[in-house]
C-alpha cells in the first residue's frame, strides 16, 4: 500500500445525494426526450429546426453571460433545459428567428441579467415562451397537422383548445367539446376506436361506464399543437420518473392540476348549456400545454417556493390563474401567463412560509 | 416487537440505505511499533510535555500533563524509547505537539492479570481525582475531559447512556455494546453515583437485532435501575436534542442542562479507570468505507497510525477519494496516513468515488431540501444567504446558533454548497465578536 496517495480534503459532510444541480436540468431534459421524439415523428423537420435553434441559441446567450460574468456556466445543463423547453413549446414550423430570440431574451435577460443560475425570479423558458407570444401573436398562433393524420405535411390546422375556444366566443352552444372537434376536421382514427372499444369492452363496462371515442387521440398526440405538448401519455410516463425519483417535488403539479381541474370540471360545461359540474375533464386537461408546463416548467426550483406549504398554495394559484386565463381571456392558453404571473408572488409566499414554518425563530432556545 | 421512537422534524433515512452489520466481534489490533502520541487529544489547550528525547516511558506512564481544569493529562500507550518530539497535524487540530515513542522492553498491563479497586467504597473527590489522573475524557470530539463535565452538570436529573450509532457507517458503539456490556453498565454505575440523577436511560438502535436480548439481559441484572429505549435508524438521532426527544415523555424536562449523556466507550473508559486504575490508552475504532477490503471494529492502542489500521483491515480495494476521522456527516478530513489514532477517533472512512458523489459547487437553486432535512428546523438556504453577504447578526437572528453542525443540509445539497463550513464559521465569528 502506497503512503502517497494524493486524497482530497474537502469540508464535511464527506457523501452526498447522488443527485447534483447539473445532473437535475440533464436528467429532466432527458425524461422529456420522448415527447421530442413524438414531436419529430409528427413534423419532421419542422420540429427539429426550432428545437435545434432554441438549444443553441439558448447556450450561445450562457456563454456570452459566462463570458461577460467570467463565470463559465454551461455544463450545468440549465441553458440546454431552458432551450429545450422553449423549443418544445413552439408550433411546428415557426419562423427560425422566433426561438432564437425567445431563448435568448430567456438567458440573458430573464436569467443572466438577474445574476445567471439561482438568482433569476421568473422562469427564463416560459418568460421566453410569453415573450414570443406576445411579440409574433399570428406566427405562434399558426398550427399544422401532424404529417401521418394529414398525409402530407404542412396543412396547416387548429389545436382542440383553440378551436373550441374560438367557437365558444363565436356563440356556438351545442353537444360538448368533442363534439365541436368534428367541425375543425378532426375524426377519431382507428388507433383510438381500437383502444377505446378494448377498454369499454374490458375494463369500463364492468362498471357500467364507457369512454366516448377521441379521448385516446387526445392522450396519445394525434392533433395539431406545440411540438412538445402533443403526446400527455408520454408527458405523464415522464411525470412519474420525475417524481419517483425525486427530481421534483410533487407539490406544485398536483395542486395545480387538482385546483384547475376541479374548476374545470365545476364551470366547463356551461358554454354548452350543461350546467355546473358537467365540464369535460379529459379534454382540458389533455388538449393544450397545460401537461408540459405543470411537470416540466412551473417546477423549476428556482422560481417557485422551497416549502411544501408554498409549493402547494403556488400550484393552487397557478391553476385557478389558468382557468381563469383559459376561461376569459384573448387566447386559448393561458397556463404560461399563469405561472409568471405567480412568479412574481414567490419571494412573499416565502417569507410568511418560513416564518410560519418556525424556521426562523427560534433564537430563543439553546 | 419493540416500539421505536423518534424524533419529529427533518433528519436523514440514510441510515437505512447503507449496509448495517450487526454484532460485528472486535479484533485486537497489532501493537504498533512506533506511537505517535499528540499532546492534545480534548477540548482546551494541549497537555505540557514532561518527557525528552531519549526517556524510557513504561506502558500508562504520563508523558504530557494537563495545567488546567479544561484540558487531560496524556499516558504513553507503549512502552519504549522517546525517539522524536515534533509538531504534527491531527484531523482534530493544527500543529500541535506530538511525541514518538518505538516500542521496547515489556508491558506493564497488557497480558497481566489486573488488580482490581472496590470504587464503591471510594469518595467521591477521590474518584474525581482518579478521573483526572487516567486523563479520561468524553470520548468524542471535542473531547471535554469528564470530571470537569460532571461538575458542571451536577443536579442533573438525567443519566443517559447514548448507544445510538453517531454516523452511517460507524459501529463502534453497537460493537462495545456487545462486547463489553457488562463492564460498559458498571461504568454507568459509577457515573450514577458522580451525576446522582432521578432517572437513567439507555437508547439504543432498533437494529440491534442481536443484540436486543442480551442488552436487556444485562439491564435486568444490573444493579442499576434504568430504562431502555430504542429509535428507529435514522441520522442524527445520536444528538441531544434528537435524544430528548425520544426521551422526555411524561417526566420532568429533558434538557442540555438538565441531561448527562455518555457514550459506551466513555462509559467503558471510566470503568477501567476506577476499578483498574488505567489510564486512557485505548480505542475502539471502526475501519469501514467503500475502499476498505474488510471493514471492521478494532481495539486499538492511541498513536496507531491510521494507514496501519486500513492496513490490517486488508487495505484498500478500491482507490479511495476521501479520507476522513469520524463519520461521514461531521468528521475530518485527514491529510496523511500517518496520522495517528487519538482518545477521540471512532472512525476512520476511505470513500470512493461513488460515495463521496462529489460535484462543482453551483449557485443555490433554492430547491427547499435543505429545509425539509435540518432537524432543528432551521432554513440553511436563508442562513447561507445571510452569512455570504456577511449579515451575521441577521443569520443569528434565524437561529444560527441553534445548528448542531450535523451535517444533513450538505448531504442533501444538490448544489454542493458548503453549508456546514460556513455556519461553523460564522458562529466563530460571532463569537469572537462577543
Amino acid at each position: 500500500m502506497t503512503r502517497e496517495g494524493r486524497m482530497l480534503v474537502g469540508p464535511a459532510p464527506h457523501i452526498h445525494v447522488r443527485q447534483s444541480s447539473a445532473s437535475l436540468a440533464w436528467g429532466t431534459a432527458l425524461v422529456l426526450a420522448p415527447a421530442f421524439l413524438w414531436g419529430l415523428y409528427c413534423f419532421g423537420f419542422d420540429a427539429l429546426i426550432p428545437v435545434a435553434v432554441a438549444i443553441a441559441s439558448a447556450m450561445v446567450g450562457e456563454a456570452l453571460v459566462g463570458l461577460l460574468l467570467g463565470n463559465m456556466t454551461l455544463h450545468d445543463g440549465t441553458a440546454f433545459l431552458t432551450g429545450f423547453l422553449i423549443g418544445l413549446s413552439m408550433p411546428p414550423g415557426v419562423p427560425f428567428y422566433i426561438p432564437a430570440i425567445a431563448s435568448l431574451f430567456a438567458v440573458c435577460l430573464v436569467k443572466g441579467a438577474f445574476g445567471g443560475l439561482g438568482s433569476n425570479w421568473m422562469n427564463p423558458a416560459l418568460a421566453g415562451l410569453v415573450f414570443a407570444l406576445l411579440n409574433w401573436p399570428t406566427e405562434m398562433g399558426t398550427w399544422t397537422w401532424p404529417r401521418h393524420m394529414a398525409g402530407v405535411a404542412g396543412i396547416s390546422g387548429a389545436t382542440p383548445l383553440g378551436f373550441v375556444h374560438s367557437r365558444i366566443l363565436s356563440g356556438a352552444q351545442s353537444g360538448d367539446a368533442l363534439g365541436l372537434l368534428g367541425a375543425a376536421g378532426y375524426s377519431v382514427s382507428g388507433f383510438d376506436s381500437g383502444v377505446t372499444g378494448f377498454l369499454n369492452s374490458g375494463l369500463f363496462g364492468r362498471f357500467g361506464v364507457s369512454l366516448p371515442s377521441g379521448y385516446i387521440d387526445l392522450l396519445v398526440g394525434n392533433k395539431a399543437g406545440s411540438i412538445g405538448e402533443l403526446s400527455g401519455i408520454l408527458l405523464l410516463a415522464g411525470s412519474i420518473i420525475l417524481i419517483s425519483r425525486r427530481m421534483i417535488r410533487w407539490e406544485i403539479p398536483a395542486s395545480m392540476l387538482v385546483v384547475f381541474g376541479g374548476l374545470a370540471w365545476t364551470f366547463c360545461g356551461l358554454p354548452f348549456g350543461n350546467g355546473f359540474f358537467s365540464g369535460d375533464l379529459l379534454f382540458e386537461l389533455f388538449s393544450g400545454s397545460l401537461l408540459l408546463v405543470a411537470f416540466f416548467m412551473a417546477t423549476d426550483p428556482v422560481t417557485s417556493p422551497s416549502t411544501r406549504g408554498g409549493m402547494l398554495l403556488y400550484g393552487a394559484c397557478i391553476g385557478a390563474l389558468t382557468f381563469v386565463l383559459r376561461q376569459f381571456g384573448s387566447g386559448a392558453e393561458g397556463v404560461a401567463f399563469a405561472v409568471v404571473i405567480m412568479n412574481c408572488f414567490v419571494p412573499s409566499i416565502s417569507r410568511v412560509e418560513l416564518r410560519r414554518g418556525n424556521h426562523s425563530q427560534r433564537s430563543d432556545r439553546g | 416487537m419493540i416500539h421505536a421512537k423518534t424524533f419529529r422534524h427533518g433528519g436523514l433515512r440514510l441510515a437505512q440505505d447503507l449496509p448495517w452489520t450487526g454484532g460485528l466481534p472486535i479484533d485486537n489490533a497489532f501493537l504498533p511499533v512506533t506511537a505517535l502520541i499528540p499532546l492534545k487529544q480534548h477540548a482546551g489547550p494541549a497537555a505540557r510535555c514532561v518527557v525528552q528525547k531519549g526517556d524510557f516511558v513504561r506502558e500508562g506512564a504520563m508523558i504530557g500533563k494537563s495545567e488546567r481544569g479544561d484540558s487531560a493529562h496524556i499516558h504513553a500507550p507503549i512502552p519504549g524509547i522517546i525517539r522524536d518530539i515534533r509538531r504534527i497535524r491531527t484531523a482534530s487540530d493544527g500543529p500541535v505537539e506530538a511525541v514518538e515513542i518505538s516500542l521496547q522492553g515489556s508491558f506493564d498491563r497488557l497480558g497481566k492479570r489486573a488488580e482490581r479497586y472496590i470504587w464503591s467504597s471510594m469518595s467521591r473527590a477521590d474518584m474525581f481525582q482518579t478521573l483526572r489522573d487516567r486523563g479520561v475524557v468524553e470520548m468524542e470530539e471535542p473531547g471535554r475531559p469528564l470530571g470537569e463535565m460532571i461538575a458542571s452538570h451536577e443536579r442533573c436529573s438525567f443519566l443517559v447512556l447514548n448507544c445510538v450509532e453517531s454516523e452511517p457507517y460507524i459501529r463502534t458503539e453497537g460493537a462495545l455494546m456487545s462486547a463489553r456490556g457488562k463492564e460498559i453498565l458498571d461504568g454507568l454505575a459509577i457515573l450514577q453515583k458522580l451525576v446522582s440523577p432521578e432517572h437513567t436511560a439507555a437508547v439504543f438502535d432498533v437494529r440491534e437485532e442481536s443484540e436486543r436480548a442480551s442488552i436487556l439481559g444485562l439491564l435486568g441484572a444490573s444493579e442499576t435501575s434504568m430504562e431502555a429505549c430504542f429509535t428507529e435508524p435514522r441520522y442524527p438521532q445520536d444528538m441531544p436534542n434528537q435524544l430528548f426527544a425520544v426521551l422526555g415523555s411524561g417526566k420532568a424536562v429533558i434538557s442540555p442542562a438538565n441531561a448527562f449523556i455518555v457514550r459506551p466507550s466513555t462509559a467503558l473508559a471510566v470503568y477501567e479507570a476506577l476499578v483498574f486504575a488505567k489510564p486512557v490508552m485505548e480505542r475502539y475504532v471502526t475501519v469501514a468505507g467503500g475502499a476498505i477490503k474488510h471493514p471492521s471494529v478494532l481495539k486499538t492502542r492511541i498513536g496507531t497510525s491510521i494507514g496501519d489500521l486500513i492496513e490490517e483491515c486488508g487495505g484498500f480495494v478500491d482507490s479511495p477519494e476521501k479520507l476522513v476521522v469520524g463519520g461521514p456527516l461531521r468528521g475530518q478530513p485527514v491529510f496523511s496516513l500517518d496520522s495517528p489514532i487519538t482518545k477521540l477517533t471512532g472512525g476512520i472512512l476511505a470513500l470512493t468515488r461513488e460515495e463521496t458523489n462529489r460535484s462543482r459547487t453551483e449557485a443555490c437553486i433554492r430547491c427547499g431540501r435543505c429545509l425539509e432535512v435540518c432537524p432543528e428546523r432551521l432554513a440553511p438556504c436563508e442562513l447561507f444567504r445571510f452569512i455570504e453577504k456577511r449579515r451575521y447578526e441577521e443569520a443569528m437572528a434565524n437561529g444560527l446558533a441553534n445548528c448542531t453542525c450535523c451535517g444533513a443540509c450538505g448531504y442533501v445539497c444538490p448544489s454542493r454548497i458548503h453549508l456546514v463550513e460556513a455556519f461553523r464559521f460564522a458562529n466563530k465569528a460571532m463569537g469572537a465578536a462577543k
